[in-house]
């Protein structure tokens, strides 16, 4: 009897700590502040990433990884290297695209572009908090707080369910995004090694 | 028009309209008693596996890139995702011989003539099981024949090592798709092609390598 007692107790405490708690108004105030301060002193940003596309009809979930390099004013690199190498560079209003060695270029100056380019950005930096685009939920766990983003009009609703954004408690920026699609099949992106304002060469955005 | 003008037009006209009506036959090919009845494509006939490819889709010039997943959900039915690098699901099909279903589909994509075409090609593509009505040999490959509706399709195997390098999807006249297979065992291919020939289209996919295998 004192061992099942003993058992559900564990339980209930697992649960309250994995669980997710809404965040006070008080605390709201203090992230976003602190998220937002650590934002506006970013001039580059370099990171390791592995991107898990998770669909449930499959037995694991796909892993691709790579690396990712942001500068000011808004360049952006996205660089799988493995399983196969593909690189997407953001640079004046551009897309430049390198498939296997395979070189596109898109004139990016549509709203579309404008809007990825936005999301991309604002989902590594994690200051996404003014965007008109999504209505935000912030809650926290043991370790993270999470901003939990919903789409607000109908465009991006086709697309996009949700996107969580983890912020671990000692860093402000975000560590991991999950991307939940309108049929609850997701994409986690984590992000490693994570080196803020560390020198990152214009030639990085050359693709 | 002199009388051996006409009779040359008509001539021409009469051999091209018999050259276009001759019966599509494969090339160096020959008949072969075979007691072969049934074939099994199986690249994709594992319930068990995931089947990941980075895919490339050349589309009258145009290209495309993304990710190729596959399931055998059960007997009958696959399961077939198409995504962008990043992951965005571009279309989710479940499609068996007779039976079709979308479980979403991009709406740029969402036209008619896409959507069949790749129902299509997803089928041959994915298809276990096959009736065998003919047998056939060339130099290297034993070929099989099996009826799919209006058309056929012929399987090339190869003769040393068992292996399906081609499949020929034909009408009655003419060659309409060809898929092309590259495999290091009978059950997995690392690389295919589907190659249209009467709409530019190419489709390619590599196998993406799970790190976690």
């Amino acid at each position: 009897m004192k061992i099942r007692f003993f058992l559900i107790l564990v339980l209930i405490v697992n649960t309250v700590f994995a669980q997710e708690k809404k965040m006070s108004a008080a605390e709201i105030d203090v992230f976003k502040a602190t998220v937002e301060k650590e934002t506006k002193n970013i001039k580059s940003l370099k990171t390791d990433f592995i991107q898990y596309k998770h669909l449930d009809f499959l037995s694991r979930d796909i892993e691709t990884s790579g690396k990712m390099y942001f500068k000011q004013p808004n360049w952006l690199n996205w660089q799988y290297t493995k399983p196969y190498q593909y690189s997407i560079v953001f640079k004046n209003n551009k897309v430049y695209i390198n498939d296997q060695g395979n070189k596109s270029t898109v004139d990016a100056n549509s709203k579309m572009f404008e809007k990825i380019n936005k999301l991309i950005i604002g989902s590594v930096s994690g200051n996404m908090f003014d965007d008109k685009e999504f209505s935000i939920a912030y809650f926290k766990n043991k370790d993270s707080y999470i901003a939990k983003l919903t789409p607000k009009t109908a465009t991006i609703k086709k697309y996009i369910q949700q996107v969580d954004l983890y912020f671990p408690m000692s860093d402000a920026t975000v560590s991991q995004v999950k991307l939940i699609e309108p049929s609850g099949d997701f994409t986690r992106i984590v992000f490693k090694n994570k080196q803020i304002n560390a020198k990152v060469d214009d030639s990085v955005f050359t693709n | 028009m002199p009388k051996s003008m006409i009779r040359f037009l008509l001539i021409s006209a009469f051999s091209v309209l018999l050259f276009s009506c001759k019966s599509y036959e494969i090339a160096n090919a020959v008949k072969k008693e075979s007691s072969v009845k049934e074939f099994q494509n199986q690249y994709f006939a594992n319930p068990e596996t995931d089947y990941v490819y980075k895919a490339h889709i050349d589309v009258y010039g145009n290209e495309l890139s993304g990710i190729f997943i596959a399931k055998r959900i059960n007997d009958s039915i696959h399961r077939v995702v198409f995504t962008t690098d990043f992951g965005n699901k571009l279309l989710d099909f479940e499609l068996s011989e007779t039976d079709f279903k979308v479980n979403y589909i991009l709406e740029d994509l969402n036209k008619k003539i896409v959507v069949n075409t790749l129902r299509d090609d997803f089928r041959l593509l994915l298809k276990v099981d096959y009736v065998i009505s003919e047998s056939l040999e060339n130099e290297e490959c034993y070929i099989y024949k099996s009826a799919d509706k209006k058309r056929f399709n012929y399987f090339f195997v190869n003769k040393t090592d068992g292996k399906l390098v081609k499949l020929i999807n034909a009408s009655k006249s003419k060659e309409k798709v060809v898929l092309g297979f590259a495999s290091k065992n009978s059950t997995f291919a690392e690389n295919i092609t589907i190659q249209h020939k009467n709409i530019k289209l190419k489709i390619e996919l590599n196998q993406i390598s799970n790190q976690s295998n």
